[in-house]
C-alpha cells in the first residue's frame, strides 16, 4: 500500500529531524525546508491523481481504486502536516497569531469533515445495496438459453436498481426506505400491513436536516490563503491541509450517495492558481465539477465510476429485457450483446465486491485519524494554555 | 412433498451415464467428514438421479408429455393466485403447502430439463422456458408473501419489561461543575434502574408460529437459486424494523457537530439514553435478530451472518458514532460518571458483540467497538483529571458567608460518593496512570478485603482528590479576616468531608486511619475556634488573686462591663455564623458553655456581694441561653432584643 510506504519514510524523516532539532535549536531554515517538502509532496500526489488515465477502468477518475488512492494520499499528507506543525517547533507558536485563530478554525473544519465521513459511510451502504441488485441481474442473465422468466427476473432487479439509484439522488435525506423497492402494487389487501412508505430511515441519516453540501460549504468559511509574511510561516500548511481536507470530502460526496447534495457544484475553492501545490487540486476540482454539473441535471446517485457504469449498463440491459418481453424472443446478435453487457456488469460488481469494504474501512481510518489529530492539537493548545494562569 | 414423481425422461443411452453417476454419488455419500452443505447436495443429487432412473424405467419415451402434464398442473396452482387478492399464507396452511408443492415441482422440472438441454430438443426447450417463467412468477410471489409475513407477524416488545431480573442502583448526579459557586446544591439523586450483566433475554421478533413458513419459503427460494432475492427482501424488512425500534426507543441521530455543541444537561440525558439503548439493542434486539437469522437461514452457510450484518450494521454504526462524538468532546468533570457508564456498558457488551459479529465480515464492527471502548476509557481518565484540576483551581474572591459547608465541598463529596459503584472500572482505567500503585491490585474484587481496598488505585486517587479539596478549602479559609471564623469554616468542611466518607462506601477506600486523622483535624479546629473567640472574653472573669477573698467593686464593675461588651459582640457576630450539622453545633455549644458559663458562674459566685448591682447585665441563665443562638446563621443582637 502506498500509504504505509509514505508513512514509513516520513516517520524516518521525523526521527532524523528530532535529532537535528536538538543539535541546532530553533533552526528556521529547517522549518522552511519542511514546509517546502510538505507542499512538494502534496503537489506530487495530487498531480498523480489528476493524471489518472480515463481509459484504464481500474484507475479511472472517481473509481473505487482512485478514491482509495485519494484517501491514502490524504492520510499521508495529514501525517506530514502534523509533523510540520507539531514536531520540533516551538509549541507556544500554535497559540500565537495567526495560528491562534487558524487552528481553532481548522479544528472546526475537522469536526465537519467527520460528519461527512459518516454520511459517506452511510452512502456506501446504499452502493452495496446496488451491487447486490446488480448481482441478481447478472445471475439472471447468465442463464443459458435466456428465456422469458430470466428476462423478467433481470428486469425486476433492474427496476429496483434504477429506482434505488434515483431515490438516493433525489431524496437522499428522506424516504430511504423505498430504496429497496418491493412490488406491492398488485395486492391492495396487504396495504394495511405494509411498512409505511414515508417512514424515514434513521440510520442512514447523519442527522435531521443535515446537508452534505452545506457542511462542505461551511468548511470553506474563513478559508483564505495566507497573505504577506504569514505565507512563509505555519499558516501556510494549515491552509494547505484545510484545502486538501475540503477537497477530499467534496470529492467523496460527489462520488458517493450522500444526504442532501444540492448546491454541491456551487462550492468554490479559494485556492489561488499561483500556488504550485494547488494546481492539481484545482484541476481535479474543475474536472469533477464539470462531471457533476452534467449529471446534476439528469440526476445521478453519484459520480463513482463503478456506479456510473452500472447505470449505463443497467439502461442498456433494461432495453434488452423490454424488447425481450415485447418480442418473446431475441436474435442471437442481441443475445450476444446482452451477454457482453452482463459480463461487464459482472466485472463491475466484482470490483465493488473487492473494493467497497476496504474503502469503507479506509474512510473509517480517515475518521479516526482526524479525531486523533484533533485531540493532539487540543492537548497541545491545552499545554500551552496551562503555562498561563487558569481561568476557571 | 411427493418428489418421487419428479424427474425427466431420457434416452436409453443415458441410462448408463445416470447409473454411473448414481454410483459415484452413493460412494461419495458414504464418506465421513462431509460438510453439511456438501452432504445436502449429495442427498439431493442422489434422489434426483433415482427419479430419472425410475422415470426411464417406467415411462420410457412418454416422459416429455408427462413432464408437460405435470407442469400444466403446477402452473394452474401457481397462476390461480396471480389473480387472487388474498395472500396465500393468510388463506391457510393447506393453501400454502399446496403452493409450495407446486413451486417445488416446477423447480424440479426446471432442474431436470436444464440438465438435459444439451440435446437441443425444441419442444424440450420450450417447456423449459415455460417452466422458468412460471418459476419466476412464483418466486416473485414468494418474495411478496415473505415480506407480508415478516411485516404482519413482526413483533415489537416493550423495553421496560426487559430488565426486571436484576436491578442495580444507579444514582444520577447531573450537576454541572460550573454551578458550584452559583446556586445551593440540591442533592439530586433520582434513581434510574438499569440491568447488569445477567439481564440477557431473547424475544421473538417475528411470531414463532410463522418461523416454519418463512423457513419453507427460504428453502424453496434458495433451492431455485433465488437466494439473493430472499436476502434482499428479508434484509430490507428486518432492517427497517430495527430502525423503527431504534426510533421507538427515542434515540435520534445526531451529527458529531451537534453533540459537541450540546448543553450538558441535554448531553447527559442523551448519554444515559445511549447506555440504555445500547444494552437493549445489543443484548435483546440483536441477539434476537441473530436467532431469527439462524432459525431461518441456518444451514445455508454464511448467508445467515451476512443478512444479520446487513440488517444491523447501520444502526450499530449510528450508536457507535454518538459514542465517538461524546469521547471527542471537551473533558469536563461532570462528564466522568456518564462516561464511565458508557464505558462499562460497552465493556460488558463486548463479548456479546464478538459473538454476534464473529464472522470475518463483521470484524469491522468488532474493531469499531474495541476502538470506541478504548477512546471512552481515555476520555473518562481525561475527565477524571479535569475533575481534579477543577477542584484545585476553583477560586473564590470573597469568603463564603457564615463559614458553613462550601458548595465545592458538597459537589465534590456527593460526586465521589458515586465512585465506589464504578470501583472496578476506575481501578482498571487508573491503573496505568500511576504504575506505582498499580501492582497491588491485580484482580480487583471489591468488598472482600478491606485492607486491599484502601490501597487500590481508586483509593489512591480518591485521597488525592480530597487532599486537593482540602488545600483549596484552606485557601478559601484564608479569605476570612476573623481567625475564629477560619476555624469554624474548616471545622465545618472537614467535618462534612469525614461524615460523607463515613456515611458511604467511601470509608472502605479511605480507611480508618484517614478517618481518625480527619476527625482529629476538625476537633483541632473546634478547639482553635474556642481559643480564638473565648479566651479574651473569659479573661475578664479571671481571678487575678486566687488567694484573696474578693475583688474591689470597681474592678468587678469594670470586669463585668468588659465581659458584657465582649460577649455581646461575639453574640452579634457569631449568631450569623453557621454550623449546618446539628450535632456538631450542639457539641460546640456544650463545650463553649462548659468553658464560658462555668467561668461566669464562678466569677459571679465569688463576688456575690455585688451581684445585685445593675452592673451585672446578664444572668448566668441568660448567658447560657444566649449561647444557644450561636451558629444558627442569622445575625442577632443582645443589645436591642431585651428578652430578659
Amino acid at each position: 500500500m502506498p500509504a504505509t510506504d509514505y508513512q514509513a519514510s516520513f516517520l524516518g524523516r521525523i526521527s532524523i529531524r528530532r535529532n537535528q532539532v536538538i543539535a541546532m535549536d530553533g533552526n528556521h531554515e529547517q522549518e522552511l525546508q519542511d514546509l517546502e517538502l510538505f507542499s512538494k509532496h502534496v503537489s506530487e500526489r495530487f498531480a498523480e491523481l489528476l493524471s489518472s488515465p480515463d481509459d484504464i477502468p481500474f484507475d479511472a477518475l472517481l473509481s473505487i481504486s482512485w478514491l482509495r488512492k485519494l484517501l491514502d494520499f490524504f492520510l499521508c499528507c495529514e501525517a506530514e502536516f502534523k509533523g510540520v506543525l507539531m514536531m520540533g517547533n516551538d509549541p507556544s507558536q500554535i497559540s500565537k497569531p495567526p495560528l491562534d485563530r487558524l487552528i481553532p478554525e481548522f479544528l472546526d473544519r475537522s469536526v465537519k469533515a467527520l460528519d461527512v465521513c459518516n454520511a459517506v459511510t452511510n452512502g456506501l451502504e446504499s452502493v452495496r445495496h446496488y451491487q447486490k441488485l446488480a448481482e441478481i441481474v447478472v445471475s439472471a442473465l447468465e442463464q443459458k438459453p435466456i428465456g422469458d422468466g430470466q428476462s423478467r427476473r433481470a428486469k425486476k432487479a433492474l427496476t429496483s436498481l434504477m429506482s434505488a439509484m434515483n431515490v438516493d439522488d433525489k431524496e437522499c435525506s428522506a424516504a430511504k426506505a423505498t430504496e429497496r423497492s418491493w412490488s406491492f402494487s398488485r395486492r391492495g389487501v396487504s396495504s394495511k400491513d405494509r411498512v409505511p412508505e414515508h417512514f424515514r430511515s434513521v440510520s442512514n441519516q447523519v442527522a435531521k436536516n443535515w446537508s452534505a453540501a452545506k457542511q462542505i460549504q461551511a468548511m470553506t468559511n474563513n478559508l483564505v490563503p495566507p497573505r504577506g509574511a504569514e505565507g512563509s510561516g505555519l499558516a501556510s500548511p494549515v491552509y494547505t491541509m484545510s484545502v486538501i481536507m475540503v477537497f477530499v470530502m467534496w470529492a467523496l460526496v460527489a462520488a458517493i450517495p450522500c444526504q442532501e447534495r444540492n448546491g454541491l457544484s456551487a462550492i468554490h475553492f479559494p485556492a489561488p492558481k499561483q500556488l504550485n501545490w494547488a494546481q492539481s487540486i484545482i484541476g481535479l476540482h474543475e474536472k469533477i465539477g464539470e462531471e457533476w454539473k452534467k449529471k446534476e441535471k439528469k440526476g445521478t446517485a453519484g459520480l463513482l465510476d463503478e456506479m456510473q457504469k452500472m447505470e449505463k449498463l443497467g439502461n442498456i440491459l433494461m432495453d434488452f429485457t423490454d424488447s425481450f418481453q415485447f418480442h418473446g424472443d431475441i436474435t442471437d446478435q442481441k443475445a450476444e450483446e446482452a451477454a457482453a453487457r452482463s459480463a461487464e456488469l459482472a466485472e463491475t460488481c466484482r470490483r465493488m465486491e473487492e473494493g467497497l469494504l476496504p474503502l469503507q474501512i479506509q474512510i473509517r481510518e480517515v475518521f479516526h485519524r482526524i479525531v486523533k489529530t484533533r485531540t493532539e492539537l487540543l492537548n497541545a493548545l491545552d499545554q500551552v494554555g496551562k503555562s498561563s494562569p487558569p481561568l476557571l | 412433498m411427493d418428489g418421487c414423481q419428479s424427474g425427466v425422461p431420457t434416452y436409453e443411452g443415458d441410462l448408463h451415464v445416470v447409473a454411473a453417476a448414481h454410483h459415484i454419488v452413493k460412494a461419495l455419500g458414504a464418506t465421513k467428514n462431509l460438510s453439511d452443505d456438501l452432504r445436502k447436495i449429495l442427498i439431493d443429487l442422489d434422489s434426483h438421479l433415482s427419479m430419472i432412473t425410475s422415470n426411464i424405467d417406467s415411462k420410457g419415451g412418454r416422459g416429455l408429455v408427462d413432464v408437460e402434464e405435470r407442469l400444466d398442473q403446477a402452473e394452474r396452482k401457481i397462476m390461480r393466485w396471480e389473480t387472487d387478492p388474498m395472500m396465500i399464507w393468510d388463506s391457510g396452511p393447506k393453501e400454502a403447502s399446496d403452493y409450495l408443492e407446486a413451486v417445488d415441482e416446477t423447480g424440479k422440472l426446471v432442474d431436470g430439463l436444464r440438465g438435459l438441454s444439451v440435446h437441443e430438443n425444441r419442444k424440450q426447450k420450450e417447456i423449459l422456458h415455460r417452466a422458468m417463467n412460471i418459476l419466476q412468477m412464483a418466486m416473485s410471489r414468494l418474495e411478496e408473501e415473505l415480506i407480508h409475513i415478516l411485516v404482519r407477524h413482526g413483533q415489537q416488545f416493550e423495553p421496560k419489561h426487559m430488565y426486571s431480573r436484576s436491578i442495580r442502583k444507579d444514582i444520577v448526579y447531573d450537576e454541572s461543575f460550573v454551578s458550584v459557586e452559583d446556586e445551593p446544591i440540591k442533592e439530586t439523586s433520582s434513581r434510574n434502574y438499569s440491568n447488569d450483566e445477567s439481564g440477557e433475554c431473547i424475544v421473538d421478533l417475528v411470531h414463532a408460529d410463522v418461523i416454519p413458513d418463512i423457513k419453507s419459503i427460504a428453502k424453496v427460494m434458495f433451492t431455485s437459486n433465488y437466494g439473493p432475492e430472499f436476502c434482499e427482501a428479508f434484509i430490507s424488512v428486518q432492517k427497517e424494523a430495527l430502525e423503527q425500534y431504534f426510533s421507538f426507543l427515542g434515540t435520534e441521530n445526531l451529527s458529531i457537530e451537534d453533540v459537541l455543541k450540546m448543553e450538558w444537561t441535554c448531553l447527559s440525558s442523551k448519554m444515559n439514553k445511549w447506555t440504555w439503548s445500547m444494552k437493549i439493542i445489543v443484548r435483546v434486539y440483536l441477539a434476537s435478530e441473530k436467532q431469527l437469522c439462524d432459525q431461518v437461514l441456518g444451514g445455508l452457510g454464511s448467508v445467515s451472518s451476512y443478512c444479520f450484518l446487513e440488517i444491523s450494521k447501520a444502526t450499530i454504526l449510528c450508536l457507535l458514532n454518538f459514542g465517538e462524538a461524546v469521547a471527542m468532546g471537551p473533558h469536563r468533570p461532570e462528564k466522568l460518571l456518564r462516561l464511565l457508564d458508557m464505558y462499562e456498558t460497552l465493556a460488558c457488551l463486548l463479548r456479546d458483540i464478538d459473538t454476534l459479529f464473529s464472522e470475518e465480515a463483521g470484524s469491522f464492527i468488532q474493531l469499531q467497538f474495541h476502538e470506541l471502548l478504548e477512546r471512552l476509557g481515555e476520555s473518562a481518565i481525561a475527565a477524571f483529571e479535569a475533575f481534579r484540576v477543577a477542584i484545585s483551581s476553583n477560586g473564590s474572591l470573597y469568603p463564603f458567608a457564615g463559614g458553613g459547608v462550601h458548595p465545592l465541598n458538597k459537589y465534590v463529596m456527593n460526586y465521589i460518593r458515586m465512585f465506589p459503584e464504578y470501583c472496578n472500572t476506575l481501578n482498571l482505567l487508573l491503573k496505568n496512570q500511576h504504575p506505582g500503585v498499580a501492582d497491588q491490585v491485580t484482580e480487583p474484587d471489591y468488598g472482600l478485603d478491606a485492607s486491599l481496598l484502601t490501597s487500590c488505585p481508586m483509593a489512591y486517587h480518591l485521597r488525592s482528590i480530597t487532599s486537593c479539596l482540602e488545600s483549596n478549602l484552606h485557601k478559601k479559609s484564608q479569605l476570612y479576616k476573623d481567625e475564629a471564623l477560619q476555624h469554624i469554616f474548616l471545622m465545618n468542611n472537614i467535618h462534612y468531608l469525614v461524615q460523607k466518607v463515613k456515611g458511604s462506601e467511601l470509608r472502605l477506600f479511605f480507611g480508618d486511619e484517614w478517618i481518625r486523622k480527619h476527625n482529629a483535624m476538625f476537633q483541632q479546629h473546634a478547639m482553635n475556634y474556642e481559643r480564638a473567640t473565648w479566651s479574651s472574653v473569659v479573661s475578664f472573669l479571671r481571678d487575678d488573686n486566687p488567694g484573696s477573698s474578693s475583688m474591689s467593686k470597681s474592678t468587678f464593675k469594670e470586669r463585668c462591663k468588659g465581659f458584657s461588651v465582649a460577649f455581646e459582640e461575639v453574640y452579634k457576630t457569631q449568631t450569623s455564623w453557621s454550623i449546618p450539622d446539628p450535632e456538631l453545633r450542639e457539641d460546640l455549644r456544650i463545650s463553649t458553655s462548659l468553658k464560658v458559663v462555668l467561668a461566669y458562674r464562678t466569677f459571679l459566685g465569688r463576688n456575690l456581694a455585688y451581684t445585685d448591682d445593675k452592673c451585672v447585665k446578664h444572668t448566668v441563665e441568660h448567658v447560657e441561653n444566649s449561647l444557644l443562638d450561636l451558629f444558627e446563621g442569622s445575625s442577632r443582637s443582645l443589645r436591642n432584643s431585651r428578652r430578659w
